[in-house]
């Protein structure tokens, strides 16, 4: 039976080239299309009067440090931790301009990427481009070097998917890898407050404020030492935690003294870290405000 | 790439000449013949890394002093003063270099541990920045990690218990400063350097003094002996300043001074014929030109002052230095040179100057009369080397709308210097002889200057002796456009167009008198032969 | 005799305040009253000065508390210098009091010799009317001829230009304001308004109050500042200057509603408007005396200050003995004090009666057209 649209399938506009023949899924998704010009301009269309205002309406952002980019003009690595399904979106409405025309994200191949309309979906609105979580294959990493090489920037999550409990996991070195292969400045993201609005599983999104701290760019070391310079972005993401909670001083003054609260949480039962997470009601008595991680993080 | 300075000969074709007045700007055509125009240099190269000069700089210090990391120790007490509102002009684009060499110095004082830090805000006797302003300058993170707790302070030279005198100087003169600041096992001192002026031993002997230790160079007797004090090497303001940065040194205060400069960008590129050639003005800057004097002359005075005050200069760093003062200072003076010295030949009997709209004390706020005097006489009369560009018994003729209008708030004093003060004599040696003490000592005054954002009491006398040199030096000041009531309050002339100026100064210096147009901003130093 | 007149109408009244123009007075013919009683003489004015309370009254603005001591049809002018048959040159004192009405006894006031203070403005054998150029039975000086008592009289020592003497009667009420403040250790005096009052009352300050350290006058033009200046002026403000000017002067602090905490020991209003009152009040110090000398009439402002401070608000009208000089007679004290200061040089312009409309309107603009005293010259006047 032929329903009609809407109730029927659309048919495909002749000006928007159609996906590939090759329906190839996950990580080998090709999504160059994303990238033409007619799609580029959709996207842009869609991101300016569609989720960029919703991103903001409910996510009330808050943008520090973008002082510390400003004088930054090439393309770059933006390495950020991940809590939600908002935060690219968010990103991609509060990194600048002058990287945000030409930004890709590293999106997770086994999510995004499993199904044909998935894949569609966030290769136009995001400019995805899929990748693994775990180990960037050959095939991910020629495409996404390939692309930094041509000038694109590009939005990556280095604990490879979502928190599943609220606290950071440890970081892959996939972006540190990457940064070094094509030699790429990794600008850290510290993304604090999309968890509350709609954490891993919540079916509903509830408004509230987030804060996007913009840290100083990392260059990638000489002797190309991924491991290390992987330790560095995750270091500096936790230095820009810190500094929400304390100050800047502190937080550098925490980094020197190496003891800077750890993203992670502490390694204990599972309950006790969600206890950590729940805040200070405890122990601060009736006018303490309750406050969230990693403020909370045993030292 | 960048050009040097230029002097214009004017001839018949010369297209007129771009004349600053306050809070706009007019096409002026000047006689040819007997005209010149002297350009400045354009904007020299920015540094592309600058975070990584300043840390260079910064573990590379210059003169006998050690890298900075090595200064630093966990539980000492560290200083770190910076200059104030006043600099630079127009204030830059954020991320400010204060900003960034604040950041630069904590990020080691943070590595090495230092918790007792405080930062002090150099202001001598200006006024208290706002937090606006202060956040502007040495920017968010800086701010939220010292305001709240207390360690972010205002330099307050009038304060009984927060000022140390150290000593006397061979020529007799106390120096006194900033108590914290003196009792520090280090001083870090972060300065923006504008004009040659700025810096040196300047920077803690008058940026962090008081009133009492100020006043031996701040008067009429060493401006007049300063020429000019923008040429540190011809300046009584400076050989003062020196012996005071001397004594400090040798009382066991340790600074660790660290210079900036910044190009002449002033001006953002919707406005970049402000700094252009005029006939090498493209159609973008023609029609700038027009749509914003179009715009500005139906404007209430009140929009196009904040218009004004709401520009950002794109100025880029050029240079960080750091270390020991005198030899910091002597490699910035030589890249302020760089980017400002221009060759001039001779002086001539008529200078022009186009004040513009801002000069250090109107930052956010009115240049009032007496800053008018101030900005034509003491700055732009001063930016030379040699000797003046008019000679001697010759005409400056300014340009500058001149309102009978002060800043309630910034300027208290200063009213009352024009009220009271002006009404009876415009001679720098008697207002100081007269009435310098009365007003240094007001109560009112004082309680303005440590509680509010007001500039000290005094103020107003330096700005007067700030053209004390130039007063002395020409046979008559014109001010083209001003308002004649507040114009002659000044002890000046005024006069409705360029043409009448011109008329009026030909009663000094005849009818064919030679004339320079200083076409400033940007800001150069002429170089007189 | 010719006589400047003023009528009861009030359709004048009100088209005189409308047009701002002397609609109230009109130029006529006009008898001498009967003389009522033998201690009555003839006086032929040589020169009569234009006062700010006429100029009120003819441009019809006087305060209705007048109406029941004046009486209609009156002449005014109360500053005169005259001559009598005899051919000596006087001076009137204008008030109509008990004596001068012919009342026995008299009220308290004048039996204590303060006939500015009389109660019996409108009783005895004259009609009401508070002076002389204010009473229907006496005539006034803006005209040929007008009767005076004997006790009215002060002869003009000789020597005297007529400039001089017509200067004595309102010298006399700056003199008997600048006595009026009674505290001995006011130490700074502001007076507000630099006209014929104005300047009269700095002289008198700085002759017969030594204790003045500080004097401070407003003027709003040239001329005014520059006789502010010789008349012993420390210091010439604008009116929108004087707060600031009271400030440096004393020392004190300007609050950010704009008010001092501090401020000047004795305050002079020479003008008498709401504004120069609320200035007035404003640069008063806690405790000091503000002296009313400028007629005020109608005035709306905040007195909170004049309450919590403790202000007092004093009126100076008129003359009499002087008790902070001895007793002395404001009109002697007056005498001298123009002629040590040369005050007769505040007479600015002469006019013929003809001229009247001329003459009312340069005296109504004084300090704009750089004019202080400006009088009616009766020499000509024919004789009947």
């Amino acid at each position: 039976m032929n329903l009609r649209f809407p109730f029927g399938a659309p048919s495909w506009p002749g000006g928007v080239p159609l996906p590939p023949a090759e329906r190839d899924l996950g990580v080998h998704y090709d999504s160059d299309w994303a990238r033409s010009p007619l799609a580029r301009l959709s996207r842009s269309v869609i991101q300016t009067s569609l989720t960029n205002p919703v991103v903001r309406a409910i996510t009330s952002p808050t943008v520090r440090g973008l002082d510390r980019v400003a004088h930054l003009d090439e393309p770059a690595i933006f390495a950020a931790n991940h809590s939600s399904h908002l935060d690219a979106p968010l990103l991609m409405a509060v990194i600048p301009q002058r990287w945000r025309d030409d930004l890709f994200v590293a999106g997770a191949a086994d999510y995004f990427f499993d199904t044909l309309p998935k894949a569609f979906i966030s290769a136009l609105t995001l400019n995805a481009v899929p990748m693994e979580r775990q180990r960037v294959s050959r095939t991910s990493a020629r495409r996404a070097t390939t692309l930094l090489d041509d000038g694109w920037s590009m939005l990556i999550f280095p604990e490879g998917g979502r928190s599943p409990d609220g606290w950071g996991q440890s970081h892959r070195a996939g972006a540190a890898w990457l940064a070094i292969r094509s030699n790429k400045p990794v600008i850290p993201l510290y993304v604090e407050g999309t968890g509350r609005i709609l954490p891993k599983g919540a079916r509903r999104v509830r408004t509230g404020k987030v804060t996007v701290n913009f840290g100083a760019p990392l260059f990638p070391p000489a002797n190309g030492d991924a491991r290390s310079f992987a330790t560095a972005i995750e270091d500096s993401i936790a230095a820009l935690a810190d500094e929400l909670v304390s100050d800047w001083y502190t937080s550098r003054l925490r980094a020197g003294a190496s003891a800077t609260p750890s993203l992670s949480g502490p390694d204990a039962p599972a309950w006790r870290r969600s206890w950590a997470l729940t805040g200070t009601k405890s122990t601060g008595g009736a006018n303490s405000t309750t406050k969230g991680w990693p403020w909370t993080a045993p030292r | 790439m960048t050009r040097p300075g230029f002097v214009l000969e004017v001839d018949r074709s010369t297209p007129p000449i771009l004349t600053w007045h306050g809070e706009g700007y007019r096409l002026e055509r000047l006689p040819p013949g007997r005209s010149r125009v002297i350009y400045p240099p354009e904007a020299t190269e920015a540094l592309s890394d600058p975070d990584r000069a300043i840390r260079e700089a910064l573990l590379n210090p210059l003169g006998d002093s050690k890298p900075l990391p090595e200064l630093l120790s966990a539980g000492m007490r560290l200083t770190i003063a910076f200059d104030d509102i006043s600099l630079p002009l127009p204030p830059m684009r954020r991320p400010d270099n204060r900003q960034r060499v604040i950041e630069a110095v904590l990020d080691l004082a943070a590595g090495a541990g230092v918790d007792d830090v405080v930062l002090i805000c150099a202001l001598a006797l200006h006024r208290r920045m706002t937090e606006s302003e202060l956040r502007h300058a040495i920017g968010d993170r800086v701010y939220d990690s010292f305001a709240p707790s207390g360690r972010l302070l205002q330099h307050d030279a009038e304060d009984p218990d927060g000022l140390v005198h150290i000593g006397l100087t061979d020529a007799g003169e106390d120096v006194e400063i900033n108590k914290r600041a003196a009792e520090s096992d280090l001083i870090v001192y972060v300065n923006i350097n504008l004009v040659a002026m700025d810096g040196g031993h300047k920077s803690v002997a008058t940026g962090l003094a008081s009133y009492r230790s100020l006043r031996h160079h701040h008067n009429v007797k060493t401006m007049r002996h300063s020429r000019s004090f923008m040429d540190p090497e011809h300046s009584e303001l400076h050989s003062s300043n020196w012996r005071m940065g001397r004594l400090l040194a040798a009382s066991g205060v340790n600074i660790f001074q660290i210079e900036t400069t910044l190009n002449n960008d002033a001006f953002p590129a919707s406005a970049a014929f402000l700094q252009k050639r005029e006939w090498e003005w493209s159609l973008r800057d023609r029609a700038g030109f027009v749509a914003s004097s179009k715009a500005l002359s139906v404007m209430p005075p009140r929009s196009a002052r904040s218009m004004f005050q709401a520009i950002k200069a794109p100025h880029a760093l050029t240079s960080v230095h750091a270390g020991e003062v005198e030899a910091v200072h002597a490699a910035t003076t030589r890249v302020v040179h760089r980017q400002q010295l221009v060759d001039v030949q001779g002086q001539t009997d008529i200078a022009i100057f186009g004040l513009p709209h801002i000069c250090p004390y109107n930052v956010n706020s009115i240049m009032n009369p007496i800053l008018v005097m101030c900005m034509g006489l003491g700055y732009l009369f001063n930016l030379y080397r040699g000797m003046p560009i008019v000679r001697k018994g010759g005409v400056a003729i300014l340009s500058h709308p001149t309102p009978w209008a002060f800043h309630p708030v910034h300027h208290p004093s200063y009213i009352d210097f024009f009220e009271e003060v002006l009404s009876e004599t415009t001679d720098p040696a008697v207002i100081e002889a007269k009435y310098e003490e009365r007003f240094a000592t007001d109560d009112w005054y004082r309680h303005l200057y440590r509680t509010s954002h007001a500039y000290h009491g005094v103020h107003p006398f330096y700005m007067w002796y700030w053209g004390a040199h130039a007063l002395e030096h020409l046979g008559r000041v014109v001010v083209v456009g001003g308002d004649p009531k507040a114009v002659r309050r000044l002890g000046f002339s005024p006069a409705t167009t360029l043409a009448d100026a011109f008329e009026i100064a030909s009663d000094v210096v005849g009818r064919d008198a030679t004339i320079s147009h200083f076409h400033c901003p940007p800001i150069m130093i002429a170089d007189v032969h | 005799m010719r006589a400047l007149q003023v009528e009861r109408s009030l359709p004048r009244f009100a088209a005189a305040r409308i047009a701002s123009r002397p609609l109230a007075l009109r130029l006529g013919e006009a008898d001498l009253p009967e003389a009522p009683g033998p201690d009555w003489v003839t006086l032929r004015p040589k020169l009569s000065g234009i006062c700010g309370s006429d100029l009120a009254t003819v441009f019809g603005r006087s305060s209705r508390w007048f109406e029941p001591i004046v009486s209609f049809p009156f002449v005014p002018g109360h500053e005169v210098v005259a001559e009598t048959d005899t051919g000596d040159r006087v001076v009137v004192e204008p008030v109509l009091h008990c004596k001068i009405r012919g009342i026995t006894p008299p009220c308290t006031a004048c039996t204590a010799g303060r006939t500015n203070r009389c109660e019996n403005l409108s009783a005895g054998h004259l009609s009401p009317g508070l002076q002389t150029g204010f009473c229907a039975s006496t005539g006034g000086g803006w005209s040929g001829a007008f009767l005076a008592h004997r006790d009215q009289l002060h002869p003009v020592p000789a020597g005297w230009s007529d400039e001089a003497a017509v200067m004595v009667e309102p010298v006399a009420c700056s003199v008997h304001a600048a006595l009026a403040s009674p505290s001995e250790a006011d130490r700074c005096a502001v007076v507000i308004g630099a006209g014929t009052i104005g300047l009269a009352t700095l002289a008198a300050l700085r002759s017969l109050r030594s204790e003045v350290t500080t004097l401070i006058a407003v003027a709003k033009h040239p001329e005014q500042r520059r006789l502010s200046v010789q008349l012993g002026a420390d210091y010439v403000a604008e009116p929108s200057e004087l707060r600031r000017a009271v400030r440096r002067a004393t020392g004190s602090w300007i609050l950010d509603s704009g008010q001092l905490t501090g401020g000047a020991d004795m305050v002079f209003d020479c003008v008498g408007s709401s504004e120069s009152l609320v200035d007035a009040i404003a640069v008063a110090a806690p405790g000091a005396t503000i002296v009313l000398v400028g007629m005020p009439g109608h005035v709306g402002m905040d007195l909170t200050a004049l309450w919590q401070r403790e202000l007092r608000l004093v009126g100076a009208y008129a003359y009499g003995p002087e008790a902070r000089a001895g007793g002395r007679h404001s009109f002697d004290l007056a005498m001298e004090l123009i002629a040590s200061r040369d005050l007769g040089r505040l007479v600015s312009a002469r006019y013929p009666l003809d001229r009247h409309c001329e003459a009312l309107e340069h005296a109504s603009q004084a300090g704009r057209r750089g004019a202080t005293k400006v009088v009616f010259d009766l020499g000509l006047e024919k004789r009947r």
